[in-house]
């Protein structure tokens, strides 16, 4: 028998992550200038569209994209980000898939999950695909049951 | 008697109710026990806890914890996608031997009378049958389980003194559920999967029956027949009443016998449970196994021929005289009003 796995979960959305649903989760630091991080940030009631941030690299840790709250704001190696009627898209200039996210709404709340691949700036899988959903690589992920309160790189540096 | 173990202490929560979503959003019975296990445990000092079993299973978890589960303990598995009794009560069963919990709930739906008993006896507990109340006795903290004995002629209380975990089974309707809160955060916890059993059962095809009108279960005003009605045309005004006061209409087992309501709308020991704010019962005598499933109604007014029926004692106010002529003088009453 495998041993037991814990976490929170919220009553108006969660993430679908690693088989488990979670309020919000993040893997690396916004506040880094350059590393990769991942931040599905928590959702309040009255909010229904899940908030997505994070800095991607490729397999070789070369700088795809950065991403603050579902918008693009560094793309070095002109990829594309585009609205879908479930969530978005963020593919290569290859046109390969980089993260898809799509949320199921249902009467009383939403669920989002995730597919694709994501690598850190050493190159190092930090988020693959399994089967249908998506699973987080090590053990470094910290769940958030509140909205994220902390800063995002470039602010850090502009403040 | 079960050994500890080294999960026993984690998190603990000592009221489980087993999360049963078939026909969600119209049975509410797993969201009423939520309620009335949230109250049992923090009583004990406990939390309020909820197994939900399947595949796809999200919705239902949110719904948990919106309506008042303090602990969610899921598995969310492609073995486990259809309701599968053996299946479930391994996976219950042995959950129940890591967390040890002290009271586990069900409704008494179909699945739920069929899975509970399994598990009881697979756990060499006891288990209490379509429970009418349930209660921690404060003197003794017992738990008290309250339901129909003897055929249903008595309320029996029920105790389970040495095994544990104490399960019973609920009716719909009994207990109220709490309000959805859409704030509401939980813990929830993925135990691990037993061997699973081989699936005996193939699902080829599920059809749901047409849903008729109103829930009765959701209805704010219930008139009730019985046998003394007398006819099935005087049934029949019954629902002409219900009509006229925006009701629905249930019935007790000699009226559905007679095969003047459908099966659909026995309430009691075997059928239905309601709380209505208004329920007109009419030529019913009030045995404890048609009582049993209107308890919770805010007011009860009865209609009977004899002045010494026993429904007369649970009623708010209690009309003596024939229940047709009755019948007719409300509808043409509220006709002419209306
Ligand atoms: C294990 C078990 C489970 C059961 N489960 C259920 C259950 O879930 N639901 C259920 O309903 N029953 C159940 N029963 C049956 C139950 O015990 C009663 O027999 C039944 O509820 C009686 O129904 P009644 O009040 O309509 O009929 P009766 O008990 O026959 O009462 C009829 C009443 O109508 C009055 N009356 C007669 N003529 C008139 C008139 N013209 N005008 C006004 N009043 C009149 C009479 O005075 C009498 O009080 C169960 C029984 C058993 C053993």
């Amino acid at each position: 028998m495998e041993g037991i796995r814990s976490g929170a979960v919220s009553a108006h959305h969660n993430y679908m992550i690693s088989g488990m649903l979670r309020p919000g989760f993040l893997v690396g630091d916004p506040g880094s200038a350059k590393g990769f991080y991942l931040l599905a940030d928590f959702l309040l009631p009255g909010e229904n569209t899940p908030r997505i941030s994070g800095r991607f690299f490729d397999e070789r840790g070369d700088m795809l994209l950065e991403l603050t709250w579902n918008r693009l704001m560094l793309d070095p190696a002109d990829c594309l980000y585009r609205p879908t009627p479930y969530g978005f898209h963020l593919s290569k200039s290859s046109g390969e898939i980089i993260l898809e996210t799509t949320t199921r709404r249902f009467p009383n709340g939403y669920i989002t999950s995730f597919s694709g691949r994501l690598y850190d700036e050493k190159g190092v899988l930090k988020l693959d695909q399994e089967g249908s959903s998506a699973r987080l690589v090590g053990n470094d992920s910290i769940m958030l049951t509140a909205p994220y309160q902390g800063c995002f790189g470039k602010e850090k540096k502009n403040a | 008697m079960l050994k500890r173990n080294r999960y026993m202490d984690r998190g603990t929560c000592l009221v489980w109710v087993f999360g049963d979503y078939a026909d969600y959003f119209q049975n509410r019975v797993t969201l009423q026990l939520i309620a009335k296990g949230k109250a049992l445990a923090s009583e004990l000092g406990t939390r309020v806890g909820v197994v939900v079993l399947g595949e796809d299973i999200g919705q239902y978890v949110m719904e948990y914890v919106a309506h008042g589960a303090d602990v969610i303990y899921a598995a969310d598995n492609n073995a486990l996608k259809d309701y599968d009794v053996e299946l479930f009560t391994a996976v219950a069963a042995s959950w129940v031997e890591i967390f040890r919990p002290e009271i586990f709930l069900a409704g008494a739906t179909a699945f739920g009378r069929e899975l509970f008993p399994r598990i009881a006896k697979r756990l060499r507990t006891g288990l209490s049958a379509d429970c009418v109340a349930l209660e921690i006795d404060r003197e003794t903290g017992a738990f008290v389980q309250t339901t129909p004995a003897f055929g249903g002629d008595l309320l029996a209380d029920v105790v389970t003194p040495v095994m544990r975990p104490q399960m019973a089974t609920v009716h719909p309707g009994i207990f109220r559920e709490l309000p959805h809160d859409p704030f509401a955060l939980a813990e929830l916890i993925h135990p691990p999967l037993p061997n699973l059993p081989e699936r005996k059962i193939e699902v080829v095809r599920r059809r749901k029956e047409k849903a008729r009108r109103a829930s009765l279960t959701d209805a704010g005003v219930v008139i009730v027949g019985g046998k003394g009605v007398g006819s099935r045309a005087n049934f029949d005004k019954l629902f002409q009443l219900a009509e006229l006061l925006g009701g629905e209409v249930g019935a007790t087992r000699p009226a559905v016998n007679a095969g003047w309501a459908g099966e659909e709308r026995l309430l009691g020991q075997t059928g239905k449970s309601v709380r209505p704010r208004l329920l007109i019962t009419i030529g019913t005598s009030g045995a404890l196994q048609y009582t049993a499933g209107i308890r919770g109604s805010e007011t009860v007014i009865a209609v009977n021929r004899d002045h010494s029926a026993p429904i007369f004692g649970l009623a708010d106010l209690g009309i003596v005289g024939d229940a047709d002529r009755i019948l007719s003088l409300l509808i043409e009453e509220l006709n002419r009003r209306l």
